[in-house]
């Protein structure tokens, strides 16, 4: 009964609780239905636009790039090889605080980065997913250990593994592989076909340049599944990248050592170029570098290698501008018979002097009192300066440049190098451009000995003397002989027709005069030599004999006082001689003779080359 | 009148009441919520054993207070709800002033082994009092009895506003507005006082801290800046948007898995579930709580006491609301005002409260003899 009470004020305390209670529901209710509504859109008429969007929170696209393409020497041997290296890399693009990040890991790793730097580059990775930015190469164990002890502080740096170059052989093939160096933005955006990363190293000199394409091979791609801070959680799937080939240079190791060897760090350069190919055997600068220091595989400066005064970077053998000088007469000794200025027997008595038309300045041969009355042939063994004043002087400038350019003086071979020189050809339009004066006679007598405003590279003078062994055509150089399986392809690059095709055997006879006759300027190496070679002397002046009052020897005991104003020693030279196979040439700055310092080490490279051939 | 069906009824239904407890239905579904919040937690986690091993210890100490309580009767604790709600009071006043190292807001007491917030003891303990304070006569509440209820209501959620925690505020206001809406306030006093706050407006926004602001102006426009403020929404409602009608899986949810969704085990956990479970999930949840709100509203409404209908239907609307708030936040209806949800967000104050509320609505069970 007591229940009962109260049971008109209880019943209508209830009515108001359920009335107030239903509006309640009602308010709630009405929110509630928009929220079905909102899950319903969510999940059920824009789930397919929210997958994607899952999607393309959680699925990356990252490029793979394949290991760089590796490089041999002729027989096989590994030159440059690829390391591991284990590198610092940021890749959340949601970093808050980068400054902090970068700040805390250089102090705890004791890493010697520029922080600035790194920060300008932050902004470009920021926001994009795969974007990574490298802090630093190459760790060392201590700071590998150090940072996985206290990597949970920074969940938006990892360890990765990247490839760094090795070049096994340190300095030997210095200007032929080059270097690799940080990726520059012209390459980035040039090379659409194959996206360079920022931290990705691409070639900067040598074979690593302008093989470059080669070398990198292609990209692949993978999708990743990442995690907020842009970790890989799994492989999604793989395009793998293709492999690049790998590069066999013609270069033999045993000729490449010893061209080395020979030169003994004197500033110089070597090229032998196999005559029948355009495939180059040995090609040595000198002095030259490590570029393992570039590519950061060694320790050591690079700062002394760049504010070296001897520029160890430059490669003499391509790049070096050398006046030929009496290597020279055999190609202007064929001019003479091509034109029909001379023929064989055509005799000049040289008396040590030149007079133009028999007065003025006179101009000196380098043997006072001159070699007597010569030939074509014992000119060029002489190596008679007033011969070629005479040739010179009647053939003029413009016959003698055109004739040279055909040989390819005056412009790049084409070699698969980067930063051939093209030397200077001159011509009558070139020194008024470059000097401001017209052409005198005087500059033509010098050309005649290849003095004067004339310059070639070393690899000039080879490509040119082998077209003279192949009798007009000279093949375009090549240091890389094979890429991957395939060949590189032997071409032309100069094709001479002469008159009287006997020409080329009287310029090779008088070469072969320069060893072989005991009144040759470089008899001395069929005392030595095993392979009887052919070839020519040069002694190239850098300081002019101007003087007319000083004779020969006085002018040099003043000028030879200073090493660095020394006459250059070249040598160009061929063998053997039945079968001419190999073109060296040889010049070392300041070496002052031809015949003793330039010519015994071409004898030597050719005596190797042969051993080789024999084996 | 008694049929002997309606004998057999009423014994089972008396013999349930005399039972180890008043309301298995209730129980069973609460326990069924807080596994299936503890399973979702260990996948929001990032399988996080030690959180779930925490959180499982708060369950089981909320699982025994709840047991305790529900064996309490109803007479023994009515008399000191109010003293309840004044321990809750002080301790509001207490974080204010002298607010706890190492959290971001005043909202914390630490004592050491935990810290807890004391406006959860309040939004608990000041809907029992309201409802005590308006039902201890045996007729309608007078004037000054609504003045005091409504004053304090007023200063407890002022006081958290302060902390500041807008959304806490914002459910011991309601919390404590319940009791007094359902024992019969007046309705005019009512909508005069909505015409007040909308007059006010202005001047409440005005007041709002920067940071409240910033969740209000993201939740207009949450694309304006999807890398900053707007991110938790985007991501929330891509991790449900992409769970679809089946889900990607238990454990599976990118969204949660790669760490995208933000405060995936606390207020985001519901995303977790859409997205793990999908709309089978969802369905699944929402049957478990509406049972359990089935279950409160029966008991209010044949209840004969009018405290035990006042407060279990409050307690209720108070479940109601958390529920409601929290998924129309993290579905991007209602701005991010930091509510968990009930019985499944990580966080041990909440869950143990909310347990704690259901350990009074089964004693008030007890105490009913229909």
């Amino acid at each position: 009964m007591q229940k009962f009470r109260d049971l008109d004020s209880g019943r209508k305390e209830l009515s108001t609780l359920k009335a107030r209670s239903f509006f309640i529901f009602i308010a709630i209710g009405l929110i509630f239905s928009i929220f079905f509504y909102q899950l319903i859109e969510l999940m059920v008429l824009n789930n397919s636009n929210y997958i994607t969007q899952s999607d393309k929170n959680r699925i990356d696209t990252v490029p793979i790039y394949p290991a760089r393409g590796l490089i041999y020497d002729s027989e096989g041997n590994l030159i440059v090889e690829n390391v591991v290296s284990q590198d610092l890399v940021l890749t959340s693009p949601q970093i808050q605080n980068p400054g902090k990040v970068i700040k805390e890991i250089k102090n705890s790793l004791n890493l010697n980065f520029i922080e600035n730097s790194l920060l300008e580059n932050i902004n470009e990775i920021k926001g994009k997913k795969a974007g990574q930015l490298v802090l630093a190469r190459d760790l060392n164990e201590m700071q590998i250990a150090k940072f996985q002890v206290e990597k949970s502080k920074w969940p938006e740096v990892n360890i990765k593994p990247s490839l760094k170059r090795f070049v096994l052989d340190d300095n030997l093939y210095s200007h032929l592989v080059g270097y690799l160096g940080p990726v520059t933005k012209e390459e980035i955006q040039d090379r659409d076909e194959f996206k360079y990363p920022m931290d990705y190293l691409t070639g900067k000199s040598g074979i690593e340049k302008s093989y470059e394409h080669f070398l990198r091979g292609s990209v692949g791609y993978k999708s990743i599944e990442t995690d907020v801070y842009g970790n890989e959680i799994r492989e999604i799937s793989k395009k793998p990248p293709k492999r690049p080939e790998d590069l066999y240079l013609s270069i033999n190791n045993g000729l490449q050592s010893l061209a080395r060897e020979e030169l003994n760090e004197r500033k110089g350069a070597v090229i032998g170029l196999e005559s029948s190919t355009g495939l180059i055997r040995v090609l040595v600068s000198s002095p030259d570098f490590n570029p393992n220091l570039f590519n950061r595989t060694s320790k050591g400066s690079i700062a002394t290698i760049l504010t070296d005064a001897n520029s160890p970077l430059f490669n003499r053998a391509i790049s070096g501008n050398y006046p030929p000088a009496s290597t020279l007469k055999p190609f202007i000794g064929l001019l003479a018979l091509e034109s029909e200025v001379i023929d064989q027997n055509y005799i000049v008595n040289d008396k040590g002097e030149f007079q133009i038309e028999g007065k003025g300045r006179k101009y000196r041969g380098w043997k006072e009192g001159g070699h007597g009355e010569v030939n074509l042939k014992k000119a060029i063994a002489v190596s008679s300066d007033v011969f070629f004043y005479e040739l010179a002087t009647s053939l003029t400038i413009d016959k003698i440049s055109h004739f040279l350019s055909s040989f390819g003086f005056g412009s790049p071979t084409k070699i698969d190098l980067e930063e051939e020189s093209d030397a200077n050809l001159p011509n009558r339009n070139w020194k008024l451009g470059a000097i401001g004066e017209s052409w005198f006679v005087g500059d033509t007598v010098n050309l005649g000995i290849g003095q004067g405003y004339i310059t070639i590279t070393p690899l000039q003078l080879a490509v040119a003397t082998s077209l003279i062994i192949n009798k007009g055509i000279a093949y375009q150089p090549r240091v890389v002989e094979r890429v991957g399986n395939l060949n590189t392809t032997k071409e032309i690059i100069n094709n001479i027709e002469i008159q009287d095709i006997a020409n080329w055997d009287l310029i090779l006879d008088s070469m072969k005069a320069v060893t072989n006759s005991w009144y040759g300027t470089a008899y001395n190496l069929s005392q030595f030599g095993k392979t009887k070679i052919a070839g020519k002397t040069g002694t190239a002046q850098i300081k002019s004999l101007t003087e007319e009052t000083l004779s020969v020897r006085e002018e040099y005991e003043g000028i030879r006082e200073s090493i660095s104003n020394r006459d250059h020693a070249l040598f160009v030279g061929y063998g053997p001689i039945e079968d001419p196979k190999i073109v060296i040439v040889v010049i070392v700055e300041n070496g002052e003779s031809g015949s003793s310092v330039a010519a015994p080490i071409a004898q030597r490279l050719i005596d190797k080359y042969m051993e080789k051939q024999d084996e | 009148m008694s049929s002997p069906l309606d004998y057999q009824l009423n014994s089972s239904l008396s013999r349930s009441k005399d039972s180890f407890i008043s309301d298995p239905v209730l129980f069973g579904s609460i326990i069924l919520l807080l596994s299936f919040g503890l399973i979702a937690l260990y996948s929001a986690s990032g399988q996080d054993l030690s959180m779930l091993y925490k959180q499982a210890s708060y369950v089981i100490f909320g699982i025994i207070l709840m047991l305790f309580i529900s064996k309490i009767q109803e007479r023994y604790y009515r008399p000191f709800l109010i003293n309840f709600f004044w321990i809750g009071l002080l301790l509001l006043i207490w974080v204010l002033l002298f607010p706890a190292q190492g959290y971001n807001t005043d909202r914390w007491i630490d004592l050491g082994f935990f810290g807890f917030q004391p406006s959860e003891i309040v939004r608990l303990t000041l809907p029992l009092a309201a409802a005590y304070h308006l039902t201890r006569k045996d007729r309608q509440p007078d004037l000054i009895d609504w003045i005091v209820v409504l004053f304090f209501i007023f200063l407890s959620s002022f006081l958290i506003f302060k902390q500041p925690d807008l959304g806490t505020s914002i459910i011991v206001f309601i919390s404590g507005f319940l009791p007094v809406f359902l024992s019969g306030f007046p309705l005019s006093i009512i909508f005069g006082g909505l015409l007040l706050i909308g007059a006010a407006s202005p001047f409440i926004w005005m007041s709002l801290s920067d940071y409240m602001k910033g969740r209000i102006f993201t939740f207009i426009d949450p694309n304006a800046d999807p890398l900053g403020a707007g991110w938790n929404i985007t991501q929330s409602k891509t991790a449900i948007g992409s769970g679809g009608i089946f889900g990607k899986g238990y454990l599976n949810g990118t969204q949660s898995q790669l760490d995208f969704l933000p405060e995936s085990h606390s207020d985001f956990i519901f995303s977790v579930i859409s997205e793990e479970f999908g709309l089978i999930g969802v369905g699944v949840l929402f049957i478990l709580y509406g049972i359990i709100l089935y279950r409160v509203f029966q008991i209010s409404f044949n209840a004969t006491s009018q405290f035990t209908r006042v407060c279990s239907a409050s307690l209720g609307f108070i479940f109601l609301v958390y529920l409601t708030i929290n998924v129309c936040m993290v579905s991007g209806i209602l701005p991010i005002v930091g509510v968990p949800l009930p019985l499944v967000s990580q966080g041990g104050t909440s869950i143990v409260v909310h347990l704690m509320a259901f350990g009074f609505i089964l004693s008030l069970k007890r105490g009913e003899t229909w």
